[in-house]
């Protein structure tokens, strides 16, 4: 186990450019991750110090909402940063799946190759989080200019202190660990099933089961305690989590069902091979639009706040409380937005980085680069906006015991979820369109390399 | 198709050294040598992938060289097929839709280009796999798969870069004999770079290259 654990610096060496650049990325992503919950657990805290210590009449009063609030971001928020941080772990996990299947087909064990992938994956999550501990210090004067309950937060209120910071350097290269040797399970099992891709296996229908139950659950929940004012929030947030991952779990499902449509109607050699690597992996898809669903889900729940700050009240307590409602939901909304795009673009350049020999062969070949920057755009755009407008539909149809459709129907409310779903779809496609240089790149180089 | 005077240099390296090739529709060509004595290099100018920095190649009458990127590109879509010692398959598509494409590329139909490369299965021995993915094929199906997907589109030129490299000595043979059997068939001239005297025995003619140059040429049928 040693002699083969001390081959992994060498053989990360031995990667060259290409291996160089998926760590970056790889360490990039585990960076936003760490320092954006980072910061929404900082404010998290920060509610629960000043619930703790109230340092006005109002904060008195109204502190507990604000944490049970917050509570709520943090969940709406949890999926979509674990997702991100899952993509991390498994960037450009081809490239080394087929470096450890051969390792494997030479007769490294099992227990070798998930240590090796231990030490590799493990490795980028310490120094993602440390850089990410870092962008978030930087980040705190930024937050600490947001106003809330009348009053910004201190940069010391913020602050979650080391034993979290602590907390975060050990549990991220944990979790990339457990993350990468997860997707490794296919060449520990056989060391052919990846050096040969074959056909995948379809997706249960069962996924579809599980989210109805997840979704149908909330539902029950939120109904049935509504009547329990707010102390039945907690048992909201966990109803909303079981959604949440409910959606995670579909997600694929749908895309794989949406492939098989578009399968039957391609006519074009664009078409036909966007459609074709949709069916192939659909999760991989999911990884891509996955943030950006999760991230409508965030808005569809998040548009009925317009309505509330615009009803009329004299209650000066109410006009802050739903101020604040605002400004915080704006907030959940465009880190949920930035998660989703950062997960596209990470995706996107690691499956260029994993397709590469692919893609220059076929450029040789006469295929012209734009023909691939098509199939590219077209197999992101069709399930990004099947998987916005879905989650966002089903984000107002779960909510719809609990708060009506005051937020789809009143058209501050509409405006709102126009403008978020718009922009977010923008942002992801930017992302996208920004691995065209590395595209290029790959392109350029005319001497394939055999890997 | 023939080449000048080819010439082309990598920094300080001299990869091409005054090339002269001359190949007529139907025939083949072996290009030898060991590593790096230029014979991909070769293969790259000659298919237009890269320029040379001095001499020139014609196809039908026609400078490649003159020819812009983009040109170049169309011009190995149209006149050009590929085979390559493995991945030039899509691992998504199934055999069928893998030859279809650039069919389909240059403006067939997936209906024409399906029933197209059907024909091309069934005339290869491929009848019956034609949903099996890439990774579903052994060596030697998947270069013959390859090996129709080139010739699909009737190319006056099919390069092949050690199309036997990843295979054993009898799929081998056996690949080499459809490859040369077939693009014979279709009138279509045949490079093929290897190292393998075997492989090069299967075509009609050879250069050996070393540092760039030829050091030998012959006629073999």
């Amino acid at each position: 186990m040693r002699a083969v654990l001390a081959l992994a610096p060498g053989l990360h060496r031995a990667g060259g450019k290409d291996t160089q650049l998926t760590t970056a990325l790889g360490v990039a992503a585990f960076a936003v991750t760490t320092a954006l919950t980072l910061s929404v657990v900082g404010g998290l805290l920060g509610f629960v110090g000043r619930e703790a210590q109230p340092q006005t009449a109002y904060q008195a009063e109204w502190s507990d909402i604000y944490v049970i609030l917050a509570w709520t971001a943090v969940v709406l928020l949890g999926v979509p940063l674990l997702s991100l941080g899952g993509a991390a772990a498994r960037l450009g996990v081809a490239r080394r799946d087929a470096r450890l299947a051969t390792l494997r087909l030479l007769g490294v064990t099992p227990r070798e190759v998930v240590g090796l992938t231990l030490v590799e994956t493990s490795g980028q999550g310490l120094v993602g989080a440390a850089l990410g501990v870092l962008l978030y210090g930087l980040m705190l004067p930024l937050w600490a200019l947001v106003p809330f309950q009348g009053s910004s937060f201190t940069v010391g209120e913020l602050w979650v202190g080391w034993t979290v910071v602590l907390v975060a350097l050990l549990a991220v290269p944990l979790l990339a660990a457990v993350s990468g040797a997860v997707s490794l399970r296919r060449v520990v099992l056989s060391p052919l099933g990846v050096a040969r891709r074959e056909r995948p296996k379809k997706l249960s229908v069962v996924r579809l089961l599980v989210a109805v139950v997840g979704v149908g659950t909330f539902m029950v929940i939120s109904t049935a305690l509504g009547a329990f004012g707010a102390a039945a929030f907690a048992f909201l947030v966990g109803g909303l989590a079981l959604a949440f991952a409910a959606l995670n779990v579909v997600g694929p499902w749908v895309l794989g069902l949406l492939a098989r449509i578009q399968l039957r109607r391609a006519s074009t050699p664009a078409r036909l091979l966007a459609a074709r690597r949709l069916l192939d992996d659909p999760r991989a898809a999911w990884r891509v639009v996955g943030g950006l669903g999760l991230a409508g889900f965030v808005a569809g729940a998040l548009a009925i706040v317009p309505s509330l700050a615009a009803s009329s009240t004299d209650d000066p307590d109410q006009q802050l409380l739903l101020t604040d409602l605002s400004t915080g939901a704006l907030l959940t909304l465009v880190i949920a937005f930035v998660l989703a795009a950062v997960s596209a673009g990470v995706a996107q350049a690691a499956s260029v980085l994993d397709r590469r020999r692919e893609y220059a062969l076929q450029h040789l070949a006469g295929v012209p680069a734009e023909l691939l920057d098509e199939v590219r755009r077209r197999e992101v755009l069709g399930p990004l906006l099947l998987v916005t407008v879905g989650s966002t539909a089903a984000s107002v149809l779960m909510f719809a015991p609990w708060l009506g459709l005051t937020g789809v129907s009143s058209p501050g409310g509409m405006v709102m979820l126009a403008v978020c779903l718009t922009g977010g779809l923008l942002l992801v496609v930017g992302a996208v369109e920004s691995t065209r240089p590395l595209l290029r790149s790959v392109l350029r180089d005319p001497v394939v390399r055999a890997d | 198709m023939t080449a000048r005077g080819l010439a082309k240099r990598f920094g300080t390296t001299t990869a091409l050294a005054g090339v002269d090739v001359d190949l007529d529709g139907g025939r083949s060509l072996a290009v030898m040598g060991p590593s790096g004595s230029g014979k991909s290099t070769l293969l790259h100018c000659l298919a237009g992938i890269l320029v040379p920095d001095a001499g020139t190649v014609t196809l039908r009458g026609r400078a490649v060289g003159a020819l812009g990127d983009r040109e170049r590109s169309l011009l190995r879509r149209r006149h050009y097929g590929f085979v390559f010692q493995f991945g030039q398959l899509l691992s998504e598509l199934p055999a069928i839709e893998n030859i279809a494409l650039p069919s389909m590329l240059l403006g067939a139909n997936r209906k024409q280009a399906t029933a197209l490369a059907g024909q091309w299965m069934h005339s290869l021995g491929l009848a019956g796999m034609e949903q099996r993915r890439p990774g579903e094929l052994s060596g030697g199906q998947a270069q013959r798969v390859a090996v129709a997907r080139a010739l699909i589109t009737g190319p006056a030129v099919v390069f092949a870069d050690e199309p036997t490299g990843a295979l054993d000595q009898a799929t081998g043979a056996e690949v080499m004999r459809v490859l040369t059997e077939t693009t014979r068939a279709a009138g279509a001239a045949l490079v093929v770079v290897t190292h393998d005297a075997t492989v090069a025995g299967w075509c009609d003619e050879s250069i050996a290259m070393r540092d760039g140059t030829v050091v030998d040429r012959g006629v073999l049928r």
